[in-house]
């Protein structure tokens, strides 16, 4: 048996990793898609400074230095939940449509093999994204108020979010024949976990207002709110005393009070968001895999017939 | 080398492969010929690991293709009917890639990149992106691409369909060459004429069923064997028919009407002088009389015809 470096050192010489990563960077898509984002982040960062201090650089304190970190790393958070099925939803049904995944799966290339490189291909280009950005982050390092660990600690949950949206993209994109299909039902899983975990959340907060037993609903609406990126950013910038009672934004201020109320900020509200995001993408992937080659997903149904059966 | 064994693929309650067996012998190439929706391509997926068989079993040089499907798949090089290329790769690392994917080590993929492309023609298109490649080119590429890890058995899935009177040529040429290098080739193909040329074997399918499956020289004098013969005559042309079917050498009644009549005859050129000297004595008012081309598509329309009827009748 192969000794699991040598597996890992193996991976990286995939030949697949090696053409998708050259594909992509050749694309003039790419290109596009960078100065896109980098544009588009830098001029809502400046925008959001100049407003905040008219022109007077001397007049921006640490405390609104941590506002705009607030700020941008949610930006961010909102870029990575609209890029990420965007790229990943046609990584299997692309190769499909263009007649080429027969080819593929001809080749002694394992389908976990191809699953994992396609998945880690499109968060490569996302992660490119990310590092762009950290000149903007540099900006706030200047002004104070943010040390670069939290900023790497909000880097780190936000590579969670992007690996568990990379994995239900990759995921329908194996299950659904057309790519349209597939990024259809990417973005509306992505939309039921942030806007369906959010007016769930608050349902249920709205009904244990009323309910004579409220631990089981606020109970519910604490899941809801657990597995949900936008709430558990917001309990890491509490934690790190980014977001505070004052914060000038009422929507992040609104968030803020959800946070205190369930408590999101406790270690088993971290572990579940851990579990749900990185368990359910490593489920998802194993299932794509066995997708991908008719003969493992047959037999593994068949099994699962006959256990029944039994 | 390639052995199927009551091989069966259903889809819902639609039966693609009925009972098929096939043994393609070492060395040789084996024409699969059939109309579409046959199961010509269910055949060679299944063969080329991409679609399991709901019964039955396949082998290639002796090892099953449903449980051992990695060491099969280092044994087929297999073209689809259709497939396509990626974008933004150069013919270079198209092929390049496909080499490493297969485990070629990096010392060789450099050699056997220029050799195929010379075997292929492409050799002047080595730095040119795939896809800017003609259907013709990019056909041939795939063939290349199918030798890459130079495997003993060639899936060949209509590999000239949609080109040009002159790549088929070419592609006929290079599989030729292939036979010659000693690998054992199964080809699909509706090209009869082109299948004839190259194969060894032929195997006809019709409606899922192998209809009829022997060595190319015997479905030739099979088809030799036998004359279409048409007959026009001002009238009578049924009672001709009935008098035709009590001679011997005529093995089939194909068309008849008052006016027409077209059979299969298998005698003799005396026999076939002997034929008109009897129908001038039963005085049938004879106007044109020919002889109807007889080819191995003819046979091929026969036989899937004759599928076709008994498959509809039951």
């Amino acid at each position: 048996m192969a000794m699991p470096s040598l597996r890992i050192r193996g991976f990286w010489r995939n030949p697949l990793l090696r053409k998708e990563l050259r594909q992509r960077m050749r694309s003039y898509r790419t290109v596009l898609a960078l100065s896109l984002y980098l544009i588009v982040t830098g001029v809502v960062a400046f925008t959001f400074m100049y407003v905040n201090v008219q022109g007077q650089t001397l007049l921006l304190q640490p405390t609104r230095t941590a506002e705009l970190f607030t700020f941008l790393s949610y930006l961010q958070l909102a870029l990575i939940s609209f890029v990420t099925p965007g790229i990943a939803a046609g990584v299997i049904s692309g190769e499909r449509e263009r007649q080429t995944l027969p080819v593929l799966l001809t080749t002694p290339l394992s389908p976990w093999s191809v699953i994992l490189t396609k998945w880690l291909t499109s968060i490569s280009f996302l992660i490119l994204l990310i590092l762009m950005t950290l000149p903007l982050y540099s900006i706030v390092f200047l002004f104070g108020g943010v040390v670069p660990s939290q900023v790497l600690a909000v880097f780190v949950l936000q590579f969670i979010t992007m690996g568990a949206i990379a994995s239900v993209s990759v995921f329908w994109s194996t299950f659904v024949q057309r790519t349209g299909w597939s990024t259809v039902l990417s973005y509306a899983t992505v939309a039921a976990i942030f806007i369906g975990g959010t007016v769930i959340g608050y349902l249920m907060d709205t009904v244990a207002a009323h309910a004579p037993d409220q631990t089981m609903w606020i109970d519910l609406g604490t899941a809801a709110y657990t597995i949900n990126p936008i709430y558990m950013q917001a309990s890491l910038e509490t934690s790190l005393g980014f977001i505070t009672p004052s914060f000038s934004n009422s929507l992040i201020s609104s968030v803020f009070n959800t946070v205190q109320v369930h408590d999101l900020m406790s270690q088993p509200a971290w572990l579940i968001y851990a579990l749900f995001h990185v368990g359910g993408s490593l489920l998802l992937l194993v299932l794509s895999a066995w997708r991908l080659r008719p003969g493992t997903f047959h037999a593994f149904q068949k099994r699962i017939v006959r256990w029944f059966i039994r | 080398m390639i052995v199927t064994e009551n091989l069966c693929k259903k889809y819902n309650k639609v039966e693609a492969i009925k009972n098929l067996n096939l043994n393609v012998r070492q060395g040789t190439v084996f024409g699969f010929v059939g109309e579409n929706g046959a199961g010509k391509t269910t055949t060679l997926s299944i063969l080329a690991t991409l679609t399991l068989p709901t019964t039955g079993r396949a082998y290639i040089g002796g090892v099953e293709v449903t449980t051992d499907a990695p060491h099969v798949r280092r044994l087929i090089g297999y073209m689809p009917d259709q497939f396509g290329v990626y974008d933004d790769l150069t013919v270079k690392e198209y092929l390049a890639f496909y080499g490493t994917a297969y485990g070629v080590a990096s010392s060789l993929i450099e050699e056997r990149t220029k050799d195929l492309l010379q075997m292929v023609s492409l050799s002047s298109k080595e730095h040119f992106y795939v896809n800017s490649l003609s259907k013709g080119m990019q056909q041939r590429l795939g063939l290349a691409r199918s030798l890459m890890h130079d495997p003993p058995v060639l899936i060949l899935d209509e590999p000239a369909s949609g080109l040009d009177p002159r790549s088929r040529i070419e592609m006929r040429e290079i599989i030729k060459g292939l036979r010659e290098r000693g690998k054992t080739i199964l080809i699909s193909s509706h090209i009869l004429p082109e299948l004839a040329d190259m194969c060894d074997e032929i195997g006809i399918i019709a409606h899922g069923t192998l209809v009829a499956c022997a060595g190319v020289e015997v479905v030739n004098a099979r088809v030799q064997g036998q004359k279409q013969l048409f007959i026009e005559v001002l009238a009578k042309g049924n009672r001709l028919a009935d008098h035709l079917m009590t001679r011997h050498d005529v093995t089939d009644i194909l068309v008849a009407d008052e006016r027409h009549v077209e059979f299969l005859f298998s005698g003799s050129e005396e026999a076939q002088v002997d034929l008109f000297r009897d129908l001038s004595v039963h005085e049938f008012a004879i106007k044109s009389f020919r002889e109807v081309g007889s080819s191995l598509e003819e046979l091929f329309m026969r036989l899937t015809e004759e599928e076709h009827v008994s498959s509809l009748s039951s």
